[in-house]
Protein backbone atom coordinates (compact mmCIF):
# COMPACT_ATOMS: atom_id res chain seq x y z
CA UNK A 1 0.00 0.00 0.00
CA UNK A 2 1.80 3.58 -1.14
CA UNK A 3 1.44 5.93 1.38
CA UNK A 4 2.47 9.81 1.21
CA UNK A 5 3.09 9.53 5.08
CA UNK A 6 6.74 10.28 4.52
CA UNK A 7 6.39 13.52 2.45
CA UNK A 8 3.98 14.77 5.37
CA UNK A 9 6.49 13.75 7.85
CA UNK A 10 8.80 15.73 5.62
CA UNK A 11 7.38 18.59 5.47
CA UNK A 12 6.61 18.70 9.42
CA UNK A 13 10.84 18.12 9.41
CA UNK A 14 9.99 15.41 11.52
CA UNK A 15 12.41 12.49 12.05
CA UNK A 16 11.20 8.75 11.92
CA UNK A 17 11.77 8.44 15.29
CA UNK A 18 9.51 11.57 16.17
CA UNK A 19 6.32 10.46 14.46
CA UNK A 20 7.23 7.18 16.25
CA UNK A 21 7.11 8.88 19.86
CA UNK A 22 3.77 10.40 18.92
CA UNK A 23 2.15 7.63 17.74
CA UNK A 24 3.01 5.45 20.24
CA UNK A 25 5.02 2.87 17.97
CA UNK A 26 8.75 1.75 17.38
CA UNK A 27 10.81 3.44 14.43
CA UNK A 28 10.74 0.39 12.60
CA UNK A 29 7.10 0.44 12.15
CA UNK A 30 6.88 3.85 11.17
CA UNK A 31 9.44 2.96 8.12
CA UNK A 32 7.85 -0.14 7.32
CA UNK A 33 4.61 1.69 7.09
CA UNK A 34 6.55 4.14 4.54
CA UNK A 35 8.45 1.57 2.49
CA UNK A 36 5.40 -0.11 2.04
CA UNK A 37 6.13 -3.19 3.86
CA UNK A 38 3.43 -3.31 6.54
CA UNK A 39 -0.15 -1.83 6.42
CA UNK A 40 -1.38 -0.25 9.64
CA UNK A 41 -4.59 -1.57 11.64
CA UNK A 42 -7.41 1.22 11.08
CA UNK A 43 -6.51 2.59 14.69
CA UNK A 44 -3.25 3.20 13.66
CA UNK A 45 -4.23 4.49 10.47
CA UNK A 46 -6.73 6.82 12.21
CA UNK A 47 -4.20 7.87 14.41
CA UNK A 48 -1.92 9.20 11.76
CA UNK A 49 -4.58 10.77 9.99
CA UNK A 50 -5.65 12.82 13.05
CA UNK A 51 -1.84 13.70 13.69
CA UNK A 52 -1.61 15.15 10.41
CA UNK A 53 -5.10 16.69 10.08
CA UNK A 54 -5.97 14.87 7.11
CA UNK A 55 -8.60 11.80 6.04
CA UNK A 56 -7.36 8.14 5.99
CA UNK A 57 -7.51 8.60 2.06
CA UNK A 58 -5.64 11.45 1.73
CA UNK A 59 -2.45 9.59 3.47
CA UNK A 60 -2.68 6.10 2.15
CA UNK A 61 -3.89 4.77 -1.37
CA UNK A 62 -4.10 0.96 -1.68
CA UNK A 63 -3.74 1.10 -5.52
CA UNK A 64 -6.29 -1.04 -6.13
CA UNK A 65 -10.11 0.23 -6.23
CA UNK A 66 -12.48 -1.79 -3.83
CA UNK B 1 1.03 24.23 24.22
CA UNK B 2 4.39 23.48 23.42
CA UNK B 3 5.20 22.59 27.71
CA UNK B 4 2.22 20.50 26.97
CA UNK B 5 3.38 18.35 23.77
CA UNK B 6 6.88 18.70 25.93
CA UNK B 7 5.40 16.57 28.99
CA UNK B 8 3.61 14.12 26.41
CA UNK B 9 6.95 13.03 24.62
CA UNK B 10 8.89 13.24 27.65
CA UNK B 11 5.81 10.80 29.26
CA UNK B 12 6.24 8.27 26.01
CA UNK B 13 10.46 8.49 26.63
CA UNK B 14 9.70 7.37 30.21
CA UNK B 15 7.72 4.70 28.61
CA UNK B 16 10.17 3.57 26.14
CA UNK B 17 12.59 3.78 28.63
CA UNK B 18 10.87 1.42 31.15
CA UNK B 19 10.14 -0.94 28.46
CA UNK B 20 13.97 -1.00 27.44
CA UNK B 21 14.97 -1.84 30.94
CA UNK B 22 12.18 -4.93 31.08
CA UNK B 23 13.19 -5.72 27.77
CA UNK B 24 16.67 -6.32 29.72
CA UNK B 25 14.82 -8.30 32.89
CA UNK B 26 13.67 -10.64 30.06
CA UNK B 27 16.65 -11.69 29.13
CA UNK B 28 17.94 -11.66 32.17
CA UNK B 29 15.49 -14.24 33.78
CA UNK B 30 15.87 -16.27 30.78
CA UNK B 31 19.66 -16.10 31.33
CA UNK B 32 19.16 -17.41 34.80
CA UNK B 33 16.46 -19.80 33.83
CA UNK B 34 19.51 -21.85 31.13
CA UNK B 35 21.93 -21.31 33.77
CA UNK B 36 19.52 -23.27 35.67
CA UNK B 37 19.15 -25.74 33.46
CA UNK B 38 23.08 -26.56 32.82
CA UNK B 39 23.37 -26.70 36.88
CA UNK B 40 20.14 -28.98 37.24
CA UNK B 41 21.71 -30.93 34.34
CA UNK B 42 25.02 -31.36 35.70
CA UNK B 43 24.23 -32.01 39.03
CA UNK B 44 21.88 -34.95 37.37
CA UNK B 45 24.45 -36.31 35.33
CA UNK B 46 27.19 -36.24 37.81
CA UNK B 47 25.57 -36.47 41.41
CA UNK B 48 24.33 -39.50 43.17
CA UNK B 49 21.35 -38.39 44.62
CA UNK B 50 17.97 -40.11 45.84
CA UNK B 51 15.23 -40.45 43.39
CA UNK B 52 13.22 -37.71 44.97
CA UNK B 53 16.02 -35.50 45.04
CA UNK B 54 16.32 -35.88 41.40
CA UNK B 55 12.96 -35.20 40.35
CA UNK B 56 13.16 -32.01 42.42
CA UNK B 57 16.47 -31.03 40.90
CA UNK B 58 14.81 -31.75 37.39
CA UNK B 59 11.90 -29.60 38.36
CA UNK B 60 14.00 -26.62 39.55
CA UNK B 61 14.64 -24.92 35.97
CA UNK B 62 10.59 -24.83 35.56
CA UNK B 63 10.36 -21.91 38.22
CA UNK B 64 12.58 -19.07 36.60
CA UNK B 65 11.07 -20.52 33.59
CA UNK B 66 7.37 -19.77 34.85
CA UNK B 67 9.02 -16.71 35.66
CA UNK B 68 10.23 -15.80 32.37
CA UNK B 69 6.94 -16.87 30.75
CA UNK B 70 5.09 -14.02 32.76
CA UNK B 71 7.58 -11.93 31.48
CA UNK B 72 7.38 -12.34 27.78
CA UNK B 73 3.74 -12.20 27.77
CA UNK B 74 3.39 -9.36 29.46
CA UNK B 75 6.18 -7.83 27.38
CA UNK B 76 4.34 -9.05 24.16
CA UNK B 77 1.77 -6.89 25.46
CA UNK B 78 3.66 -3.75 25.44
CA UNK B 79 5.03 -4.45 21.89
CA UNK B 80 3.81 -2.35 19.26
CA UNK B 81 1.17 -3.77 16.46
CA UNK B 82 3.67 -4.22 13.53
CA UNK B 83 5.89 -5.80 16.38
CA UNK B 84 3.22 -8.33 16.89
CA UNK B 85 2.57 -9.66 14.43
CA UNK B 86 6.50 -10.21 13.75
CA UNK B 87 5.85 -12.33 16.88
CA UNK B 88 3.05 -14.13 15.49
CA UNK B 89 4.65 -14.72 12.17
CA UNK B 90 7.89 -16.29 13.84
CA UNK B 91 5.68 -18.72 15.99
CA UNK B 92 3.79 -19.40 13.17
CA UNK B 93 7.09 -20.65 11.53
CA UNK B 94 8.46 -21.97 15.28
CA UNK B 95 5.09 -24.44 15.92
CA UNK B 96 5.22 -26.22 12.68
CA UNK B 97 8.71 -26.43 12.60
CA UNK B 98 8.61 -28.11 15.84
CA UNK B 99 6.09 -30.22 14.66
CA UNK B 100 8.12 -31.72 11.76
CA UNK B 101 11.16 -32.48 13.68
CA UNK B 102 9.26 -34.41 16.51
CA UNK B 103 7.17 -35.96 13.45
CA UNK B 104 10.46 -36.91 11.95
CA UNK B 105 12.07 -37.57 14.95
CA UNK B 106 9.49 -40.17 15.57
CA UNK B 107 9.50 -41.91 12.29
CA UNK B 108 13.08 -42.10 12.59
CA UNK B 109 13.38 -43.86 15.97
CA UNK B 110 10.97 -46.57 14.36
CA UNK B 111 13.02 -46.95 11.42
CA UNK B 112 16.83 -46.80 12.91
CA UNK B 113 17.82 -47.15 16.70
CA UNK B 114 18.97 -43.49 17.66
CA UNK B 115 20.82 -42.84 20.22
CA UNK B 116 19.37 -41.09 23.23
CA UNK B 117 23.11 -39.40 23.99
CA UNK B 118 22.23 -37.21 20.69
CA UNK B 119 18.43 -37.30 20.60
CA UNK B 120 16.62 -37.07 23.67
CA UNK B 121 14.57 -34.77 25.06
CA UNK B 122 17.01 -32.78 26.56
CA UNK B 123 18.73 -32.70 23.55
CA UNK B 124 15.50 -32.14 21.88
CA UNK B 125 13.97 -28.80 23.14
CA UNK B 126 17.10 -26.60 22.66
CA UNK B 127 15.74 -26.57 18.49
CA UNK B 128 12.35 -25.43 19.44
CA UNK B 129 14.23 -21.56 20.72
CA UNK B 130 16.22 -21.95 17.40
CA UNK B 131 12.84 -22.46 14.90
CA UNK B 132 11.61 -19.15 17.42
CA UNK B 133 14.94 -17.49 16.67
CA UNK B 134 14.89 -18.35 12.78
CA UNK B 135 10.89 -17.32 12.02
CA UNK B 136 11.95 -13.90 13.99
CA UNK B 137 14.56 -13.25 11.66
CA UNK B 138 12.62 -14.30 8.46
CA UNK B 139 10.10 -12.10 10.32
CA UNK B 140 11.88 -8.90 10.57
CA UNK B 141 14.02 -9.38 7.36
CA UNK B 142 10.05 -9.19 5.64
CA UNK B 143 9.38 -5.51 7.80
CA UNK B 144 13.07 -4.07 7.59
Amino acid sequence: MRSSLRVLRAEREWSQGDLAEQLGVSRQTINAIETGKYEPSLTLAFKIARLFGRTIEEIFDPGVEA
Amino acid sequence: MSSMLYIQLRRKNEVKDRLINRGWFVISVAVVWILTYFVSRGVLETADLSSTARIVVALIPAIPFAAFLWLWITNIGQLDEMERKIQMEALAFAFPMAILLLMVLGLLQLAIPLSPEDWSYRHVWSFLPLFYFAGLALAWRKYK
